[in-house]
């Protein structure tokens, strides 16, 4: 056996190792309470891309979607349903266009990686959604988005919720709007009276429950437009940590800190 | 009883056991886990109070005007000793700050309002900032009592004058409305129902965890949110550092 086979076998006796260490911890953390629903607000690309000298404009956010599919896969190991991911907010059409340009670009590519996976049987389980102001996206991205979902439709293990041209206040808007057109559309002589479960009906988020965890790489102590109104009885965790660096570990305590403030946060959800 | 029988039986008698080893396992790493924070606690209480002694010269000066607005979440069960909370608005003004914004979700602290405003020195509530031409103060600190009414209900009011006003108006068939419903007209009819529209800084929460419990989420979208702790234990040094920190953050918006 040459050298190259001997390193490739002992890559996967390591990495058959690893998994096995990897379950025997999360069979552990599932002795308690895990999250129903986890967001996470992905902050740390363009710094991790500056730290590691990596040139390119969309350097950073490549580095990015690696952590991306690690992420989802431990969650999907841990019997997490619902995950959200702060994609790309409004306001961040606002930085410069050839950089907008560029990550545009890659969530197609990406996008067409993940459709590709899920045609060939490879995604298990995983069903992905995008939501935000899908409108505000090139035709492309739009229409591959649309069949990512699709081709998704009947996996049931995870649900990803990848949020795109989102905020909240952008999503608030929408909903009020989206509610009070229905009400004009679909009444007779009733007075036209909107409630809060009709606006919320209306938006974006709706397809998955509040969050009970939301994790913030990149040192950040704030939510930055994000799920501000389906948060009030969320644990806010925030990390130094870089988007591209976050690991196994900070997940785990992350989660940690959840079932030790489990008691508390069931007891806030009673006197909702 | 045949061998199958006898297999099932010791299956479910080792899945018990390592169920309750896995149970155990949880258990210890929970109590290591809590006695890290009883010593990450002992070590912020030590820092506290040498920043509180001035032995930390990085806190002896702040830039305060940073800090135009602050917010206070209080957790309930803490919102019911409002002597602690009318300490922190003493320190609060120690400090520089000069407007406030107190929430608790079930509006126990605008219970206390009256009494709150005639405990801490300089303390006028906010919308009366600017009716008064003459204040005694010279630097009073503007104070605003906010609850969990003030967020998705206060919402809905606005949404429904909009949508008064919408029935009203003659709009074209297969209208959706994007003239009429926009982040402008929200924020004038969150007004015109008597809300603030605009957003804190900076969100110290007192209570078990970090969570905004319910802060308007209209007002929340790049406000720092930092923890505090119970309010039974609050810190003056831990004040001191939390302020100190936001006034070195450099936000970008998104951009």
């Amino acid at each position: 056996m040459n050298t190259q086979e001997e390193v490739g076998e002992f890559t996967q006796i390591f990495n058959a190792l690893m998994s096995l260490m990897r379950k025997f911890i999360f069979k552990v953390l599932c002795a308690g309470p895990i999250p129903n629903h986890v967001s996470f607000i992905m902050d740390g690309n363009r710094r991790f891309a500056k730290k590691h000298n990596l040139t390119g404009l969309d350097a950073g956010h490549r580095a990015g979607f690696i952590s991306v599919t690690y992420v989802l896969q431990y969650c999907k190991e841990i019997g997490i349903p619902y995950v959200t991911l702060y994609a790309f907010g409004v306001d961040n059409f606002k930085r410069q266009p050839e950089e907008v340009e560029c990550v545009m670009d890659l969530m197609l590519e990406k996008v067409e990686y993940t459709i590709n996976q899920a045609v060939s049987g490879n995604l298990n389980g995983v069903r992905v959604f995008f939501v935000g102001d899908l409108t505000s996206l090139n035709e492309r991205l739009r229409v591959a988005a649309q069949r990512l979902m699709e081709v998704t439709e009947e996996n049931k293990d995870l649900m990803v919720v990848v949020c795109v041209a989102y905020s909240t206040s952008h999503e608030i808007v929408h909903a009020v709007r989206e509610s009070c057109v229905r009400k004009c559309d679909g009444t007779g002589d009733d007075p036209v009276v909107l409630q809060v479960s009709d606006v919320e009906e209306c938006m974006y988020t709706s397809v998955v429950p509040d969050p009970d965890l939301v994790i913030r790489t990149g040192g950040g102590d704030r939510l930055s437009n994000f799920m501000t109104w389906q948060t009030s009885r969320s644990l806010l965790h925030s990390t130094a940590t870089l988007w591209p660096e976050l690991g196994l570990w900070h997940l785990v305590w992350a989660i940690l800190k959840f079932q030790r403030m489990q008691d508390y946060l069931e007891k806030k959800k009673k006197l909702d | 009883m045949d061998l199958n029988q006898s297999m099932r039986l010791l299956s479910s008698w080792i899945a018990q056991i390592g169920g309750l080893g896995l149970d155990l396992l949880w258990r210890f790493i929970h109590l290591v886990v809590s006695l890290w924070y009883i010593v990450s606690g002992i070590i912020e209480a030590v820092e506290s109070y040498a920043i509180s002694l001035g032995l930390n010269k990085k806190y002896s000066s702040i830039n305060i005007e940073k800090l135009r607005c602050l917010a206070v979440v209080v957790d309930i069960e803490e919102a019911r000793d409002v002597s602690k909370v009318i300490e922190l608005l003493q320190w609060l003004r120690t400090i520089g700050v000069k407007q406030v914004g107190l929430f608790d979700s079930q509006g126990l602290l605008k219970k206390s309002k009256d009494m709150i405003l005639g405990t801490v020195p300089g303390s006028v509530l906010s919308e009366e900032i600017g009716e008064k031409n003459s204040s005694p103060d010279q630097n009073p600190l503007a104070l605003e009592f906010i609850s969990s009414s003030d967020n998705k209900e206060a919402v809905m009011k606005a949404a429904n004058i909009l949508l008064q006003d919408y029935l009203k108006s003659s709009r074209p068939e297969n209208d959706k409305g994007e003239n009429f419903f926009t982040e402008t007209h929200l924020n004038e009819a969150l007004r015109v129902v008597g809300e603030n529209v605009h957003a804190p800084d900076l969100l110290l929460v007192y209570g078990p965890i970090r969570s905004h419990l319910g802060f308007p989420a209209w007002r929340l979208r790049y406000t720092e949110i930092v923890h505090m702790g119970s309010l039974n234990y609050m810190r003056y040094g831990s004040l001191l550092k939390a302020i100190h920190k936001f006034t070195g953050v450099h936000q970008n918006y998104g951009t």
